[in-house]
């Protein structure tokens, strides 16, 4: 592709590339080729399936730029657990600890350049395969998450990624998570900015090793100006078990690819998430499981609440290839429209190349239930209350399962302010 | 109490209620009865305001409000209680947050300060005690997995709880068997007072052996034919409604 051909916007990116260059630490090849990469891809047409109901016209028209200059980390957001660490704009903010919640912490600033390899490995495939290469390119701070084999955690351990800048800010958090043999551990991912209009493109990449488990709580409430774009990878193999519990409910335009690999024999999954687009956020959900081996299982279970000009998008979708017998993959998806204006756009999808496998898919969308509505009335709730009520049990069936008690109060206030706001203004 | 003038109600084009009277006066019991289709469960939705009635004459008074302008709320906190036919299950909802936040309205409405966890849990465990209820059903779905005895039960409990001036019973006998019957029964006895007026629609005259009306009428094409005392409902068992249509039309 010649030059002339790039629009500006990439053509921008690649000369901000350069100008940030100098400063981004280890890995100069796998940068370059990354940064190719998306130079090829550029943003999506309108014509590209995975963006079918995603347009990133507004994305592409501001000039968001990256920084590699320590931002000021006065304004952080409170921590929900008792063991984080802070990524401001990708960048570590504070001198990292060697190790926390039994995860060894290493990043590309500490000498470990037999790791950038992996740390930058561009991940192909999928309608984020541009971001994702441009992540590589030009993440400040790339984390290393390590547990060693036979290491098991309870605690929680927050990785605070936090966006903030005065002009726009292209932030590129990395965080590579590689869990030994029988360990297990828990994550918590808590994106959030400044509430000022910048752009988060962040990826997270898991492997882990067998028997092992890992719990990742994803809470994305950057401010309602910012875009976000995320890849997650999770690549499972015999026996080990990969759990995200997701909520999402900020940004006013976001991109979650989720994209799970069961390797090995009798490995699982279980991805529950809420999203909630209320006034006119845009939030794209498209998960992806692969089962590759015998006896995998998968679980996908998504609620989505529209309001307003909101709008939510979710493609789930599983695969079983071929040999992989006695595999269990199963998907739901709820949708739950507020208010005539919102949308929800959602298409379950299954592929199947074994006969012994055990499949559902289903999808629906609709409204709270006007006899349950009439029932909570009838004993004297008002209706903004009844309809806060059973919007709250419709979030909460999914929500219950994140089973860390005190980042559960958190989701759940989140979401019920949230709520308030939005059934205050349909009301 | 409560008095119904003429009442006329559609559901889409089909007529249900055709000028129904009727006058119900604290501390009194009244039975409605009649055949499916009278019009019996329309009267009771109407009365706590379900939407997809249409009222196309007559009125409702209650304790001098006109019913029919108020929201279904708002008739629940100034009084009115409907016992569902079909209690509707509410999962992740659960029944101690509906009886606090149901029981705190009505107290606001009333200008009573709202009950705290404590004075509610003390409240709520006697009445809990009368139907027969484990409190383990507090913290469940409100209806959610319950059988068909328990959600009867439930819808009493509320009643207990809410303490209306004027309860509403929509078939609350149906699907009960006898010993669910006699705890239902029992539940509205206790709430039977000077100050309270129940009206109990049914299809049939057992529920009558155990809460005793003072009152029976016979509900027929969206009318009452027919009124007298718990006499009349034994009539109605020994020799069915079609005499008393008869008898209406011969008048």
């Amino acid at each position: 592709m010649s030059a002339s051909a790039l629009s500006p916007t990439v053509t921008r990116l690649r000369d901000e590339f350069e100008r940030v260059r100098p400063a981004l630490l280890g890995a100069p090849a796998v940068r370059a080729a990354a940064m190719a990469r998306f130079t090829e891809l550029g943003f999506p047409g309108a014509r590209e399936e995975a963006w079918k109901y995603t347009s990133l016209r507004r994305l592409e028209s501001r000039k968001f730029a990256p920084t590699v200059a320590p931002q000021d980390t006065t304004a952080l957001p409170a921590a929900l657990a008792a063991h984080r660490i802070v990524l401001t704009n990708g960048l570590a903010a504070t001198d990292l600890p060697a190790s926390l919640a039994g995860f060894s912490v290493r990043s590309l600033e500490s000498p470990v350049e037999t790791h950038t390899d992996h740390l930058l490995r561009p991940i192909g495939g999928l309608g984020t395969e541009r971001f994702t290469a441009l992540n590589a390119a030009l993440s400040t701070s790339p984390l290393l998450l390590t547990m060693d084999a036979q290491t098991q955690s309870e605690d929680v351990l927050e990785i605070s990624l936090h966006t903030s800048g005065s002009g726009p800010t292209l932030a590129n958090p990395r965080i590579t998570v590689r869990m030994g043999a029988h360990s297990r551990g828990r994550l918590l991912i808590d994106h959030t900015d400044d509430g000022q209009e910048h752009f988060a493109n962040a990826v997270l990449d898991v492997e882990l090793a067998t028997g092992a488990e890992l719990t990742v709580y994803r809470l994305q409430r950057q401010g309602d100006k910012s875009f976000h774009i995320e890849r997650v990878e999770a690549r499972v193999a015999d026996g080990a078990r990969f759990v995200l519990r997701d909520s999402q409910m900020g940004s006013s335009l976001a991109r979650l690819d989720l994209h799970v690999t069961l390797d090995g024999r009798a490995s699982s999954t279980e991805l529950t998430g809420v999203f909630l687009a209320d006034g006119s956020r845009h939030l794209d959900t498209h998960v992806l499981v692969e089962h590759r081996a015998v006896e995998t299982t998968s679980l996908q279970d998504y609620r989505g609440i529209a309001a307003n000009k909101g709008r939510g998008v979710f493609n789930g979708k599983s695969i079983v290839h071929e040999g992989a017998q006695k595999s269990n993959a199963r998907q739901v998806n709820r949708n739950l429209l507020l208010t005539p204006g919102a949308e929800i756009d959602t298409k379950p999808d299954l592929e199947i190349y074994a006969d012994d496998v055990q499949c559902s898919h289903g999808a629906t969308t609709g409204q709270l239930d006007p006899n349950a509505l009439f029932y909570l009335r009838s004993r004297g709730l008002d209706e903004s209350e009844a309809r806060s009520a059973l919007t709250r049990a419709f979030a909460g069936a999914v929500l219950s399962k994140v089973d860390a008690p005190e980042l559960a109060q958190h989701v759940h206030d989140e979401m019920d302010r949230r709520l308030v706001r939005l059934l205050e203004v349909t009301a | 109490m409560l008095s119904i003038r003429d009442l006329h109600a559609q559901i889409g084009a089909r007529k249900i209620l055709k000028g129904l009277n009727l006058e119900v006066r604290p501390g009194e019991v009244h039975a409605i009865m009649g055949p499916n289709g009278s019009g019996k469960s329309t009267l009771a939705s109407v009365l706590a305001g379900r939407a997809g009635y249409e009222v196309t004459q007559g009125t409702a008074t209650f304790l001098g409000h006109d019913l029919l302008a108020l929201e279904p709320e708002e008739r629940a906190r100034k009084g009115v209680f409907l016992a569902f036919q079909y209690p509707v299950e509410i999962p992740g909802v659960n029944n101690a947050y509906l009886l606090k936040a149901a029981l705190n309205a009505v107290r606001k409405e009333h200008g009573l300060p709202e009950l705290d966890a404590f004075e509610f849990l003390q409240l709520i465990r006697d009445k809990m005690k009368l139907m027969q209820m484990d409190e383990s059903f507090l913290n469940r779905g409100v209806n959610e997995g319950f059988s068909g005895g328990e959600k009867k039960r439930n819808e009493i409990l509320q009643m207990a709880v809410l303490e209306p001036k004027l309860a509403l019973l929509d078939e609350t006998d149906s699907g009960l068997d006898i010993d669910a019957l006699r705890v239902v029964a029992n539940g509205v006895n206790s709430l039977r007072s000077p100050e309270r007026a129940i009206v109990l629609v049914t299809h049939y005259q057992r529920l009558l052996d155990y809460i005793e009306p003072d009152y029976v009428h016979v509900l027929s094409d969206g009318r009452i034919l027919r009124t007298g005392d718990r006499t009349l409902a034994l009539e109605l068992e020994k020799r069915g409604y079609d005499w008393v249509r008869q008898e209406a039309s011969a008048a």
